[in-house]
């Protein structure tokens, strides 16, 4: 039978390395997912992934057990998220705002040139994938990964705020903040999708 | 409840935050009102486009962090044996009718630097401070092993050096390889020691002609090493002991990853020989498998690899 979390960590806190790597191979994907989609980049998530896990590591002898395991992980996640330098600013490659202007323009050169163009036919040129990319990541840090982690990772609202260490209602207002820049942002595709 | 609160909740109601009650208050008030109907359909419309964004952690990508991270606690593990080396000596060196001496030196600095705060800078003489006391001290056996001495201040003009070094004590143990207490220490080894060569040996000395009862620490270790570990070496000598273990689904996936990954095609020859084996023996493939295997017979730069692979397919076909 699997060991508990638990079970694991007491091993892990007396010196057990594979216990540890048992332990935390239960959570890293979720932590590299959240990492990957809050930087867009494979490297600066696996650089966020090994800050998280050897801050874990090194706390696990001062982890007193009063929350579960994964709260205290997830915790660290997030910390590390918020506080992450990025390399290389994503957005400043190449803004939202610059994305959708060039959208507008050939909405003007398509309509000048035939007013009866299927707008989701101006989509096929644009990476949809790149534009929501620069929507979610011109997003504030709290409002981007409190967005990514109940969008993308599907956590309730009231895990979110252990993780963040906050209130349920703070948790809720970077929420709706986050999909209200969304939609502002996403407007022109959105309105056509 | 105005429609602002009900916003709110639209949004709430999309990620299933509501409470049974709360979502019954909506949909009532959905139904006479067109205005928050059509902020449902927005909302939801946006939530579907965001959601089309894929970015998802693949296996590579995954194996990929774990190998750094593995590195990266190996040098956690060897800083902090370095930091418990310098605090063992130090409760050593410092005995604790001394530690009484250097509290008691401590807070006469902290007055002197009092005194020092309030009366000027010429009050303290360091001509006049007593000799450091030297101390002769033997924390060394001889078969502890001195390594990695690193010089704080090499200077001798003062006559006295300064450095750090890391103290390590062999350990003896004899056993038999099915002895779990073995098995436990050459997996640790297996996984975490720097020296590829000793990961190697670790790895060799468990192999036997013999059928050996090994513990499924051994056989997570084992596929771990197959797949992650960076010398080609020691992948191999894995995925050899590997094939004593008894053949299941996670060796089999092991097996697997390491046809569709390796760079080295010596080890992919072990793994579709491995699955050839297995296949012979009755163990099946699921489609996605076998759509690998097809993949693999038209991409695999080896011919040999090829040609087990048609092994397979014919017998699936």
């Amino acid at each position: 039978m699997a060991l508990s979390d638990n079970e694991l960590l007491i091993q892990a806190k007396s010196g057990n390395d594979t216990a540890f790597e048992k332990l935390i191979y239960r959570y890293d994907r979720s932590v590299l997912a959240i990492a990957l989609k809050y930087v867009y980049d494979t490297d600066e998530a696996k650089d966020i992934y090994q800050e998280v896990f050897i801050r874990v590591y090194r706390g696990l002898k001062n982890f007193e057990m009063k929350s579960e395991f994964s709260t205290w992980l997830f915790r660290i996640a997030t910390n590390v998220c918020l506080t992450h330098k990025s390399r290389s600013k994503k957005h400043l490659h190449e803004s939202i705002d610059e994305q959708i202007a060039t959208e507008d323009d050939e909405v003007q050169k398509y309509e000048l040139a035939d007013d009866e163009m299927d707008p989701g036919e101006m989509m096929i040129n644009l990476d949809l994938g790149d534009i929501i990319r620069d929507a979610v990541d011109s997003l504030s840090s709290k409002q981007r990964i409190t967005f990514i982690l109940k969008h993308y990772e599907g956590y309730k609202i009231r895990e979110i705020a252990n993780m963040l260490n906050c209130k349920e209602g703070t948790v809720k207002k970077y929420l709706f903040d986050a999909i209200r820049n969304l939609r502002k942002k996403l407007k022109p595709i959105h309105q056509t999708a | 409840m105005n429609h602002n609160e009900i916003k709110k909740w639209i949004r709430l109601s999309l990620y299933g935050e509501l409470t049974n009650e709360e979502q019954s208050v909506l949909e009532l008030h959905l139904k006479d009102c067109d205005e928050c109907r059509n902020e449902l359909e927005q909302q939801r419309n946006l939530l579907s486009l965001i959601s089309n964004k894929k970015l998802e952690v693949d296996d590579k990508l995954l194996m990929e962090a774990r190998v750094q991270l593995r590195g990266a606690i190996r040098n956690e593990r060897q800083r902090k044996g370095y930091l418990d080396n310098m605090v063992q000596y130090l409760n050593e060196f410092i005995t604790i009718p001394f530690r009484a001496v250097l509290s008691g030196a401590a807070l006469l600095a902290i007055g002197f630097f009092v005194g020092y705060l309030f009366y000027g800078s010429s009050t303290i003489d360091p001509n006049k401070l007593p000799d450091k006391i030297n101390h002769q001290f033997t924390v060394f056996q001889d078969d502890v092993t001195i390594s990695n001495i690193s010089f704080i201040d090499s200077d001798l003009s003062d006559g006295e050096v300064e450095f750090t070094f890391v103290a390590m004590k062999p350990v003896y143990l004899k056993g038999r390889v099915d002895d779990p207490q073995i098995q436990s220490i050459l997996t640790y080894s297996m996984l975490n020691e720097q020296n590829p060569g000793s990961r190697f040996n670790s790895i060799n000395a468990m192999y036997s002609e013999k059928s050996i009862k090994f513990d499924v620490d051994v056989k997570n270790a084992l596929i771990t090493v197959v797949m992650t570990d960076e010398n080609p070496g020691v992948r191999r000598e894995a995925l050899k002991l590997m094939k004593k273990l008894p053949y299941d689904e996670d060796v089999k996936q092991a097996f697997i990853y390491v046809l569709t990954t390796d760079t080295s095609s010596g080890l992919r020859i072990e793994a579709i020989n491995a699955l050839v084996d297995a296949g012979k023996k009755g163990f099946t493939f699921n489609k996605n498998e076998i759509d690998l295997f097809k993949q693999k017979l038209q991409t695999d730069d080896n011919s040999y690899i090829r040609y087990r692979t048609k092994t397979i397919l014919q017998e699936y076909n």
